[in-house]
This record gives structure tokens, sequence and C-alpha cells, in this order.
């Protein structure tokens, strides 16, 4: 039987492209695709060129080299008036001088949509957004919250293929942005847009994204399904950019039946090897294993034990995170979830240890 | 920080050196000045009748009611010239030009000359429009004229040069003020909800600069219309508007008719300035 071959268009295609300004690499070699109706996450910390990235997708951006499609149309060198994309600035952008239905409408009077229709078209998204009442409003008037409706309605009245959300909470009061974060994840599944949601929170990107792109110095480090990067972490950088993963550094040593044994300055750990190709011995690699993997007071039936002392015991409600320190200046955090008694003092030695399947070895080598 | 309420004993304590220089540095002489308009009969002294009839007298006056035009359509022409002149040079010092160095050093080579006197910026213009001036010689020597231009001093287009030049950087830099405060994510905004650069300037840039517009045609309106110096040193004694009849009436001793003059300057001053702040709030800024 023939197999039925359906071609999805692509939302967005970015091919290798590269910014820099003077000597300073901002994008380099970025490559991503995403499927209609994607939400994707860039995830990473500032400067990482992940704004950059995003500018380069509205066209406010040129790359020096490299090419992006939207919509399978090849659209490098367009202006952003000609993209079929809407955004939504990190501090709203709204228009001072204008009433918020101008302002809502403004990108339908662009398209030169006739008076009515843009008089009801934007009644209507004021009213799904819930901010009619605030139709004769100036930007000046509006709380926090509000604005940043105004600024999402004004985005995507004219129904673009992408939405680019620039940091679109940050500027939000810490109580409003979950609430706004499932409004928009709601939206973005309703409407089926694409939305690629820029961010260095990794709670954001975690829960919002299908795909999490996570960038580092002007790079992609790794990209996948928010479940791919919490538990593989492709590199070093992503696993210690994660919260709750202790990265350890060594060399490899000799390998047996799918296990590797790392040799690290706080001794021998036994790493599984899973899909990977045996190192070469003596080349250096990192793993990370995950702070609540670790086991209190290992004994000798766990195959992998680091002499600690406790440093800092801190309670957040759904665990108790320790922060011990080990030899060489070495910083294990351990996350003991559960609602137990504290059980290690600050200052106490003690010898944690995991399980050696709970070791991840990162596919890329340390740079 | 402690602050200073409005109306408190303290405020009204600060505000007194201020507010006496003010009533008699200002206040008084003006009132002087309107009493000395006012004044009647055939002997100029304090004791004359109050009347209107000076004001009468001076507006019958076929040749001075054109004065009064003439003197409002010059500065109409310097503000329109200014006005177009000053946005461009603001937009392309803020929003063109990226480098900061060649931003500071350009702004400095257009704010510096602003640093000498109205007066010698004025009498520096003769050699440079004369008969055998620079900007004469320049054309000649670019093979654009074969004999000098006599029109550039000593005549209307010659002081309109000069107050250009003058003037200019008035009507630019409460401008370049307000683009700088407009952040460039507006313009961005704007992109990409679809507008092309000249709707994105008609509709968000324009409309965000005008109270700066405003203003510096307010600056250059009240300098226009105060400006006698440029009239002298560039027109010759060729041409007059209302600030030289002032200087002209005083100076044959009518002291009657000065005051009648620099009221109605005043007035249309205050008028100019009326209409300004009905198109915007010029209190409103910097808030």
């Amino acid at each position: 039987m023939a197999e039925a071959l359906v071609l999805k268009q692509l939302d967005l295609e970015l091919r290798n492209i590269r910014k820099r300004y003077g000597s300073f690499i901002a994008v380099d070699d970025v490559s991503l695709k995403v499927q209609p109706g994607q939400f994707v996450c860039l995830l990473g910390p500032s400067g990482c060129g992940k704004t950059t990235t995003l500018r380069c997708v509205a066209g406010l951006e040129e790359p020096d080299q490299g090419g992006i499609l939207i919509g399978g149309r090849e659209v490098t060198g367009d202006p952003p008036w000609k993209r079929d994309i809407a955004m939504m600035f990190q501090d709203f952008a709204l228009f001072p001088h204008m009433s918020v239905a101008r302002q809502v409408g403004f990108g339908l009077e662009m398209l030169k949509k006739p008076k009515a229709e843009i008089a009801q078209r934007v009644a209507e998204v004021l009213a799904s957004f819930e901010i009619t009442q605030l139709a004769e409003r100036r930007p000046g008037q509006l709380s926090g919250g509000q604005k940043q409706r105004v600024a999402l309605a004004r985005a995507m009245i004219t129904e673009p293929r992408i939405l680019l959300l620039d940091e679109p909470i940050g500027a939000l009061d810490y109580s409003l942005r979950e609430t706004v974060m499932l409004e928009l994840k709601a939206l973005q599944r309703r409407t089926g847009i694409s939305f690629i949601w820029v961010t260095h929170d990794q709670n954001e990107a975690f829960s919002l994204g299908d795909l999490v792109v996570v960038m580092n110095h002007a790079r992609i480090e790794q990209q996948g399904s928010p479940e791919e990067v919490l538990g593989r972490p492709r590199t070093a950088f992503v696993a210690g950019f994660i919260q709750g993963n202790n990265v350890f550094h060594g060399t490899a040593g000799r390998a047996q039946d799918g296990m590797l044994q790392v040799e690290t300055p706080l001794g021998a750990f036994t790493v599984p090897l899973l899909d990977l190709a045996t190192p070469a011995p003596g080349s250096p690699l990192s793993f990370s294993v995950r702070a609540e993997r670790l086991i209190e007071r290992a004994d000798e039936s766990v195959p992998n034990r680091i002499a600690l002392r406790c440093v800092t015991v801190e309670y957040f409600g759904a665990f108790r995170r320790h922060v011990l320190d080990g030899a060489g200046g070495v910083v294990v955090k351990y996350d003991q979830f559960g609602a137990l008694p504290q059980s290690i003092r600050e200052g106490e030695q003690i010898t944690l240890g995991w399980a050696a399947e709970n070791g991840v070895l990162h596919r890329a080598p340390p740079a | 920080m402690s602050t200073i309420r409005a109306g408190s004993p303290a405020a009204f304590w600060l505000a007194l050196p201020a507010g006496l220089w003010m009533v008699v540095a200002v206040v008084l002489p003006v009132l002087l000045i309107v009493w000395v308009s006012l004044w009647g009969g055939q002997s100029v002294s304090p004791d004359s009748p109050i009347t209107f009839d000076n004001y009468a007298h001076f507006l019958a006056n076929e040749n001075y009611r054109w004065l009064i035009l003439d003197t409002l359509g010059q500065a109409a022409m310097i503000m329109a010239i200014t006005g177009v002149l000053g946005y461009c040079i603001a937009y392309f010092l803020t929003v063109k030009l990226t480098s900061p160095g060649w931003r500071t050093a350009l702004f400095l080579a257009f704010v510096i000359p602003f640093w000498t006197s109205t007066l010698i910026r004025a009498i520096a213009f003769v050699p440079f429009l004369g008969v055998n001036g620079l900007l004469n010689q320049l054309l000649i020597s670019l093979g654009l004229i074969e004999r000098p231009i006599q029109a550039f001093l000593y005549s209307r287009l010659g002081i309109s040069m000069a107050q250009v030049s003058l003037y200019t950087l008035l009507a630019s830099g409460p401008v370049v003020y307000m683009l700088s405060s407009i952040p460039p994510a507006l313009r961005e905004a704007a992109m990409t909800l679809k507008a092309p650069p000249i709707i994105v300037f008609w509709r968000i840039i324009l409309p965000l600069t005008l109270p700066g517009i405003v203003i510096g045609q307010v600056l250059v309106f009240l300098n226009v219309l105060a400006d006698f110096i440029t009239v002298t040193t560039v027109g010759g004694n060729k041409l007059a508007f209302l600030g030289n009849l002032i200087l002209l009436f005083y100076e044959g001793s009518q002291i009657r008719s000065t005051a009648v003059v620099s009221v109605l300057l005043m007035i249309l001053m205050l008028a100019g300035v009326a209409v300004a702040l009905r198109v915007v709030d010029i209190r409103k800024l910097g808030s």
C-alpha cells in the first residue's frame, strides 16, 4: 500500500542563520524548524542570542548569513511589514497617543480593511480579551496586566501565522504571571497560531513549550520536548542551566556492559553510556545527576558515593534543598521531597550517593 | 528627602526672592510701558489723560498695519522653513545616526556656534552674504553665477537666510528631545503591525513629536518677532519690522509711539503662545 505522503508546510524554518555586531557574534549557525501550531520556547541566559534570533524572524534584524522561511516562503531580506508575523514586545510597546480601540485596530487599518469591518473586529477582539471597558482609555491609564492584554489583542487581531513573544510576561507582577501563562497557552491551543516565546525563565519554557530550544553563547545547545531536555540534557551547560542538576566534569575511563567509569577529582563514578559511543579513555566529558536522585547516608550497596559537608539547608515547601561542599571546592545540591523532618544538619559531614542509572552522560563533550 | 508642599509657608518664602525680582524687572516695566502707551494730550508727562488715541492713531496708518502683517508673514515664513529643516536635522541626529560618537560630534558642531551672542552671529553674516562675500565667491568659483548677486545682503533674502540659520536650532532642539524619548520598540511594533516606514512616521513618530514641534515654533516665533539686530545688520536700513519700528520711534524720542508698538508686539507674542497652548499643553511635558 502506497504511503500517503502529506507534506505539512513548516510555519517557520531557520537555516543556519548567523548575525554579528562588529566582532560580537550574536547568533551563530542557528537552525530551527517550527511545525504548524507549535509552541516554541527559546530559553537561555541574557545575551545568549535568543532575542536577536526572534528579531531576525520578525525582520527587525537581518541575518548576515542563512535563510528564513515563513510558511515555506523565503522571507530573508523582507522588511517586517511584509512578513506574516506579529510580535509582542517586552514592555508591550503600546502607542501612548492612541486609545485602546484605535491601537488594537491599527494592524487591520494597515491591511486597508474597510472601516466597518475594523470596528466590528475590534469589538469582537476586545470582548474576547475582556477589555471592552478599556476601549477609550490611553495606555497611560492602564495597569500592567491590562497593557499586556491590549498588546496581545493588538498582535492577534491580524491573525498572523506566527506570534513572536519577547519575554511577554517579564514585565508583569509575579502574582499575575501564572494566570497569564495559562491564558496564553489556552489561546495558542485555541487559535493554532505558532508561538515563539523568548524567556530566560525555565519554568515558563518547560511548562509552556512543545519544543524547548536552549541557547548559550549565540548557539543552540539543545532542542527537544521539555521531557527530552529535562531528562537528558545534551551538554554540561544545559544540565547546569536547568535547576536541580548536579554537574560533574571528568575523563573517560573503562567501559563495560554499557557502563562507563568516569574519573573525577572526587573519585571514580559509574555512568550509563545509553546510546552513546564509547569515548576514548582519557577524553574529557561531563555528566549530571538530579538533586532529588541523591541518596542520604549511602552505604557500600550504592556504587557512586561522595563525602560532603552540609553548608545550608533551605525549606521550599515542596522540598528541602541542601547545599553541600566536597573536595576541591565542588558544590552539590540535594533535594529531599516529601514532607520529611530535617535529617541533615548544617555543618554535618555526610556521604551522599546515587544509583548508577541515575547519572546522565552528556552527548557533547565540554568545550 | 524632604519635600516642600505647594502653598506651604516654606514654599512661599522660597518663591519670594524670584517673585520680587520678576515684579521689579518684568511686571512693573511692562505696566509702565502700557501706562505710557495710554498717555494722551499734548505734553508727554505722567499728568496726561488716559486714552486709546495713540493706538487708534497708529492703527489708522495703512503703512503700519501693513508692517504688522509683514512682520507676522516673515515670522510665519521663518517658522515654516526652520520647522521643516529643524525636524529633518533632529530626525537625522536622533534616528538615522546610530554611531554615538558621530551623533555627539555633529550635535556639538550644531550647538557650539550658538554659544556666541546673537549680535555677533548676525554681524558675521555681513562678510558671508556681501557682494564680495564668501557665498558669492563660492558660487562664482563653482561657475554657477557670473557676477556677484547683490540681493544676498541688505535684502529680505539675506535677512531670511540669516534668521533661518540663527533659529533652526530653536526649532530643532525640542524635537531632538521628543524624538529621543520615543522608545525604539514603538517604531518596531508599528512595523510588525504591517506599517511601512512612511506610515510609521505619519501615525506614530509625528504625533508623538508634535509637542516638540510646537515648542520649537513658539521659540522661533518669539525670536523672529523680537529680532531687530539681524534686520538692522543684514538688512541695512532698507527693511524694518515691528522690532525696528520700536527702535526708530525711540531714537526719535516718540516715547508714546514706542510704547504703543511695544505693547502691540507683546500682544502678538502672547496671542502666538496662546494659540500654541491650545494645540499642546506645554506645561504637561516632562511629567
